[in-house]
């Protein structure tokens, strides 16, 4: 219950600071749209072209550099949570509610996004899409979609890793001292 | 017949710096009892802040035995320092690190968001916190909204909010003007009266010292009366 909460906590602190939480909203969602469309267009994860691998490697670094970015943001208020008694795995939930929190919200997006894309389709083209009612499907399946954050998710834990060992491993008075 | 809070021995710490040792405690042996209001007194990087620290958990000694209310927490883990601090522990800073995104009240709650305890609780304990401060007109404001009193009473608020064994300020009225640090002081003595709450205060001001039980003056690292 207590982790619940300082989860819920996270992504209420996260979405008060707009600017970060919107700029990789935004990151987060166009890479998820074009490694969604990559494996889409080539149908299996082995047959995946270069466009693919090339946003799974992006992905990775845009989560380093995202969890680096937010310790380094956070890193007065990570020092005194663990100056006021926060433990190292309780300042992780902290981290992760956020990183965790914009990556449900860029994949929430990217569906509206698709669902909508494909009502528009079906209703403009009602007739052609009718007779092909076999053969239509949206443009990015939602299988698909889900597999791709779910690797976005597993490339979050390489950032988190690398990025809050600065922190985290620090004493707390140390931390307070080295962040001012 | 009083009971010892917190019992130094033979404490010492040093620190590297450019290839330079500073000894900032040197053979420290004190005891502070349950209940007392102590003032750490001396001149700037006499070691005062560093005893602070070593005796609140936030940092550790190279030697010596530091026992908090029945605790050896000299040689205790990192994980076990931060539950002690939940617990018995109150830290009030000079600089009040507050944490901007959140409000008053919520400052005051982040101590107790780790806990079991039930978010009615929390917020009911946090009210609590605030009134004893005089600070509830301004629970839902932001940080940046308040002056550095306010500020540091939420600090206080968020250090009392857990009914600490002792609450350790560091200059608390360092960044105050002269009638925001009479408040402060007046609030940290009443606080100490009422809850009897153990108080250890650091400052470089002896006019301050007049508020406490007792105060121990360091210099260069020792205790030198």
């Amino acid at each position: 219950m207590a982790n619940f909460r300082l989860f819920k906590k996270s992504v209420m602190m996260a979405m008060r600071s707009r600017k970060r939480f919107s700029t990789f909203v935004l990151m987060y969602t166009g890479l998820i749209i074009w490694m969604s469309a990559s494996l889409e267009n080539a149908g299996t994860i082995t047959k995946a072209g270069w466009m693919f691998w090339i946003a799974i490697i992006i992905s990775i670094i845009l989560s380093i550099l995202y969890a680096f970015v937010i310790t380094q943001a956070r890193r007065m208020e990570i020092a005194t949570m663990k100056c006021i008694g926060y433990q190292n795995s309780e300042v992780r939930v902290i981290i992760l509610g956020e990183i965790i929190w914009v990556t449900i919200v860029a994949f929430f997006i990217v569906s509206e996004l698709l669902i909508h894309l494909t009502s528009i389709i079906a209703y403009i083209n009602y007739d052609y899409v009718h007779n092909l009612m076999g053969n239509f499907k949206p443009a990015i399946s939602f299988g698909n979609l889900t597999f791709v954050v779910i690797l976005f998710l597993m490339a979050q834990i390489v950032g988190i890793s690398i990025a809050y060992k600065r922190v985290l491993k620090l004493r707390p008075i140390i931390a307070l001292r080295v962040m001012k | 017949m009083k009971e010892v809070m917190i019992k130094c021995t033979n404490v010492n710490k040093e620190f590297r710096l450019r290839g330079n040792i500073i000894r900032a405690l040197v053979d420290i042996n004190l005891e502070i009892y349950t209940g007392e209001f102590i003032f750490i007194q001396g001149p700037t990087g006499c070691g005062k802040t560093t005893l602070l620290n070593v005796m609140s958990g936030l940092d550790v000694p190279d030697e010596g035995s530091i026992i908090l209310d029945g605790e050896d927490i000299a040689r205790a883990s990192e994980d076990r320092l931060g539950a002690i601090r939940r617990q018995k522990v109150g830290f009030v800073f000079q600089d009040f690190n507050l944490i901007e995104n959140l409000t008053g009240i919520e400052n005051v709650e982040a101590l107790l968001w780790p806990t079991v305890l039930r978010s009615k609780e929390i917020e009911d304990r946090a009210i609590q916190a605030l009134r004893a401060v005089d600070m509830l007109e301004r629970k839902d404001h932001f940080p940046r909204d308040m002056s550095g009193g306010e500020r540091q009473r939420i600090g206080i608020a968020r250090a009392i909010v857990h009914q600490p064994r002792v609450l350790f300020a560091d200059e608390p009225t360092g960044n105050l003007d002269p009638a925001a640090a009479k408040m402060v002081f007046d609030l940290l003595k009443t606080l100490n009266k009422e809850m009897g709450t153990t108080m250890i205060v650091v400052t470089h001001d002896a006019s301050l010292t007049k508020y406490g039980d007792r105060t121990i003056k360091m210099d260069r690292g020792r205790i030198v009366a």
